[in-house]
């Protein structure tokens, strides 16, 4: 991010389909060169959002300004936009040259810059060799690239990509996902992602879009969506979260599962909240050195390598703890245990 | 949408073009038909357009000339719907049976051996109707066949031999071999588990094929044309005898009996098939 | 796989339906029989001559007219049937859906001379049009639109086009509406991706349909008959006359086995076609 003026700008921006409200009012600046994740369960609106930019939906109301110009009514074919289907939608008539060159032909660019082009593409793409391949030849890592490679052919102002990783399998999927940051870094281009993968959206972005019943319940850089989700939704949705009820005891402080922790909520003595915490923010402690945590038994246990994972069982609620073995202490089933919560990493909201 | 074969939102010439065209073959493929309902309903004795007033009075004459046998006629209307009738039943049995197994055979068979085949019952789909029409003639006059209604039923076997495969191939490829697997592990012989299991997965494409069986036999006329004799004639051969020289309101309104009955035969294909298989 | 289906079983559940093609089977081996005998009524012998009597000018005209009135009458039914195709495939409401399949059917499957009465309604001296210009104080005399092969092309028309239609249809329903989407986002209108990127992918149904369409156009006998007259003689009317007053059998048999050859002609070098542009599109 070079710079840090506002690219794209939704404002207020609706959909609806007959009854359905698809989208309520977003709002959002995109600035220029940043990575923008869209996020959300199926059915939330992301993928009508990135619709409706790519100009393949209208909007009900509301507007895009693209450096201050309104192109809500431009046809998608003038919006000039870069985009990366689900399907990829490589054309299967044509080979994996005359599919890169397509967008360039249509610009009546001359033979020889299209040659030049679609070289520099497969390259950047390093893929050299398979110009006069049928797409039909190519694997799917291979098919990925063209598709990118297509879209980015006509140096688009916006990149769109409506989860295009999702047909990949897990291994070649995490290394497209670094391929790609990659490659949106080299090119510079402001880019959004639709996807519903927050480990993908973690990974790629600059700015994290959560999205639920078309709105957007949270709009940050990926760190801060994980740290201090603003809602219980956004919480549980990155990387579930513990939710456990709480309460202001006093100012400054709140109590969870009996016990009194530090947490500035703002908020009056006596209002009843719900409190998340990430599993690997919760500590063990012995149970003998417990002075007022909360204690619970373990009900699950399972070494996973690098990291313990736990489930504990306090007063009837189950909690998701997970330790590194080195800190882990020598636990079994049904063993007792004292946790230690973190106010600093307790993500607080009303109730 | 925007952008697609048809887009819904938007003014362009393409959205036009398209919708215009189709217009026309709306129009087109319509029009005879309306047009026959409508002067049907004609109270005049002659065809001519507009029709001056409207009433039901050729229906009666329809319904009049099936109720009272008129001895003058030498093949009588109830006759030729009796046996018009007939042959699409026995039609429609004998080729739904016989589709059945080989549709099966052909999914779960050699993929070679199943396109070949698959040609070979699409030939009567494309072979010309009239060479049908005269081979049948000419192989029934000269052996000197006496074989009744059969003479008419065979060639429309062949004839709908095409139609009624489709439906029960296309109904074939929903099924999966496992379901049978299923079936088979847990005790069922191959044919209990094809009766227990397949047939009844398949239910929907061998009611469409039947219907279909049954619309194209009733309704044949080229073959029909080279096969009837005066003994087995069937309605199309009685219309075109009767309305050879002119047009008369009555077998308007008997056509409109007939477009009702195709359609809703058509509309209960549909929802056999709806969206599952294509209806060619 | 524990359920293979093994050969004997697959001959016995396939030779019901081998028994049922088998007499169509025979009267296509009987008709190219009968265009090589030498007697015109009985087969006995061989000889060509029922083909050279073929070679006379009024034959080739059929021949002629046959091949213009289904080319002309396959190109204007292609033209209608895709935009026909893509209405029915993007129609949402199940029940508009219906209707628009029981209109294009229809045509098809009822009963033709039905049709042929429609039309003639439409179109004779006294019929819908006529009566129509003459009203609206266009014309003075009506115009004859029947027992001619303007007649003769719009039944044709009307009849084959569910053949079109369908195929179409089914290769609509493959084509995936992301395809059309990035031609879009890569700069393409409607037209540029109608052209570019619709008619290739579509092109083996297209080839597919359109081959049916002629093959069913060509051999068309009923239309011809009953909205031509004596006047437009198709093969198929011609072939019929042979036998009929003429009582030339083999002379029709080898009218036929033309037909026959002209068609598959046409349905082989689609079939190739297709096969051509299907390596290309297989995605």
């Amino acid at each position: 991010m070079s710079t840090s003026d506002t690219h794209l700008h939704i404002d207020n921006v609706s959909k609806t389909f007959g009854d359905v409200q698809a989208l309520k009012g977003v709002d959002l600046e995109i600035k220029r060169g940043s990575f923008v994740c869209l996020l959300g369960p199926s059915g939330c609106g992301k993928t009508t959002l990135l619709r409706i930019i790519a100009g393949f939906e209208n909007a009900s109301s509301g507007h895009l300004m693209l450096d201050g110009i309104d192109i809500s009514q431009m046809p998608p074919h003038k919006r000039g936009f870069g985009m990366v289907f689900q399907s990829l939608a490589l054309f299967p008539h044509m080979s994996v040259a005359k599919n890169i060159a397509y967008g360039l032909k249509l610009r009546n660019i001359s033979k020889a810059e299209q040659r030049n082009r679609v070289e520099e593409l497969l390259n950047v793409i390093e893929l050299p060799e398979i110009a006069e391949r049928p797409v039909s030849a190519l694997s799917g890592g291979q098919r990925q690239r063209v598709a990118i490679a297509r879209a980015l052919a006509i140096q688009p102002p916006l990149f769109l990509l409506d989860e295009p990783l999702s047909a990949l399998d897990a291994k070649l999927r995490d290394n497209m996902q670094i391929e790609l940051r990659q490659l949106q870094q080299k090119f510079g281009v402001t880019t959004i992602l639709v996807t519903h993968d927050q480990h993908e959206a973690m990974m790629l972005a600059d700015e994290l879009v959560v999205l639920k019943d078309g709105e957007v319940y949270q709009s940050a850089d990926p760190a801060t969506v994980y740290q201090k989700p603003a809602n219980s939704f956004v919480a549980d949705f990155l990387g579930a979260a513990n939710l456990v009820p709480a309460a202001v005891s006093k100012d400054g402080h709140v109590t969870v599962m009996g016990q009194e922790i530090a947490c500035d909520t703002g908020q009056p003595v006596g209002t009843r909240l719900s409190a998340a915490m990430r599993a690997e923010h919760i500590g063990l402690v012995p149970v003998s050195m417990a002075k007022d945590h909360p204690v619970g038994a373990v009900k699950f246990l399972r070494d996973l390598g690098p990291a313990t994972e736990l489930v504990i069982s306090v007063d009837g609620q189950d909690l998701r703890v997970r330790c590194d073995n080195a800190t882990v202490p020598d636990l079994s089933i049904g063993a007792q245990v004292a946790l230690s919560l973190d106010g600093s990493r307790l993500s607080v909201f009303r109730a | 949408m925007r952008v697609g074969l048809l887009p819904t939102e938007g003014k362009s010439t393409y959205r036009f073009t398209v919708l215009f065209l189709a217009t026309i073959g709306i129009l087109i493929s319509s029009l005879p038909v309306v047009v026959v309902t409508i002067m049907s309903f004609s109270a005049s004795d002659n065809t001519g357009f507009p029709p001056p007033e409207l009433s039901l009075r050729w229906y009666w004459e329809v319904i009049a000339m099936f109720t009272q046998e008129d001895a003058s006629s030498a093949q009588s209307v109830v006759d030729s719907t009796v046996t018009s009738l007939l042959v699409a039943f026995i039609v429609m049995a004998i080729s739904t049976l016989v589709c059945i197994p080989l549709a099966y055979a052909l999914a779960r068979g050699d993929r070679r051996i199943r396109e070949g085949m698959e040609l070979l019952f699409t030939l009567p789909l494309v072979f010309p109707l009239v060479i049908l029409g005269i081979a049948f003639l000419l192989i029934a006059e000269s052996l000197r066949l006496e074989i009744g209604i059969w003479r008419i039923v065979i060639p429309h076997v062949a004839l709908v031999l095409p139609f009624v495969l489709r439906n029960c191939i296309g109904a074939m490829n929903g099924i999966s071999v496992e379901t049978e697997e299923a079936a088979v592990s847990l005790g069922a012989s191959p044919l209990r588990a094809i009766w227990d299991v397949v047939i009844p997965l398949m239910r929907a494409g061998i009611l469409a094929g039947l219907i279909f069986a049954l619309i194209i036999s009733f309704n044949e006329f080229t073959i029909t044309f080279f096969m009837y004799t005066i003994d087995v004639s069937t309605l199309p051969i009685w219309m075109y005898s009767r309305t050879v020289s002119s047009l008369d309101p009555s077998t308007l309104a008997l056509s409109v009996f007939i477009i009702v009955a195709d359609v809703v035969l058509i509309v209960l294909v549909d929802k056999l098939i709806a969206g599952r298989a294509n209806l060619f | 796989m524990s359920i293979s289906l093994s050969r004997p079983r697959a001959l016995a559940f396939s030779l019901p339906a081998i028994i049922a093609i088998l007499p169509f089977l025979g009267a296509c081996f009987y008709i190219f029989r009968f265009s090589i005998s030498a007697d015109k009524g009985v087969i006995d012998g061989y000889s060509i001559q029922a083909y050279v009597d073929l070679m006379t000018p009024f034959f080739g005209r059929s021949v002629w007219l046959t091949l213009k009135l289904s080319f002309v009458a396959t190109i204007i039914a292609m033209i209608l049937a895709v935009p026909l195709a893509f209405l029915l495939t993007s129609l949402k409401s199940p029940l508009a859906r219906r209707c628009l399949t029981v209109t294009i059917l229809l045509p098809l499957i009822l009963n033709l001379l039905v049709q042929a009465y429609g039309w003639i309604l439409l179109l004779g001296p006294s019929g819908v049009l006529n009566s129509t210009l003459k009203g609206l104080g266009i014309i003075e005399r009506p115009i004859f639109l029947l027992f001619n092969e303007t007649g003769v092309l719009l039944g044709l028309i009307q009849t084959s086009l569910p053949l079109a239609v369908f195929p179409i249809v089914s290769s609509v329903r493959g084509l995936s509406q992301e395809h059309l989407e990035a031609a879009s986002s890569l700069g393409a209108s409607h037209w540029r991706t109608f052209v570019d990127v619709t008619v290739p992918l579509l092109r083996p149904g297209l080839v597919g349909a359109a081959s049916i369409v002629f093959a069913f156009n060509a051999s068309a006998f009923a239309i011809p008959l009953l909205l031509g007259g004596r006047r437009v003689q198709m093969m198929g009317v011609a072939i019929r006359d042979m036998i009929s007053p003429l009582f030339n059998w083999s002379g029709a048999a080898a009218a036929g086995m033309i037909l026959i050859t002209l068609t598959l002609i046409v349905l082989v070098f689609a079939s190739w076609l297709v096969r051509v542009t299907s390596e290309e599109v297989r995605g």
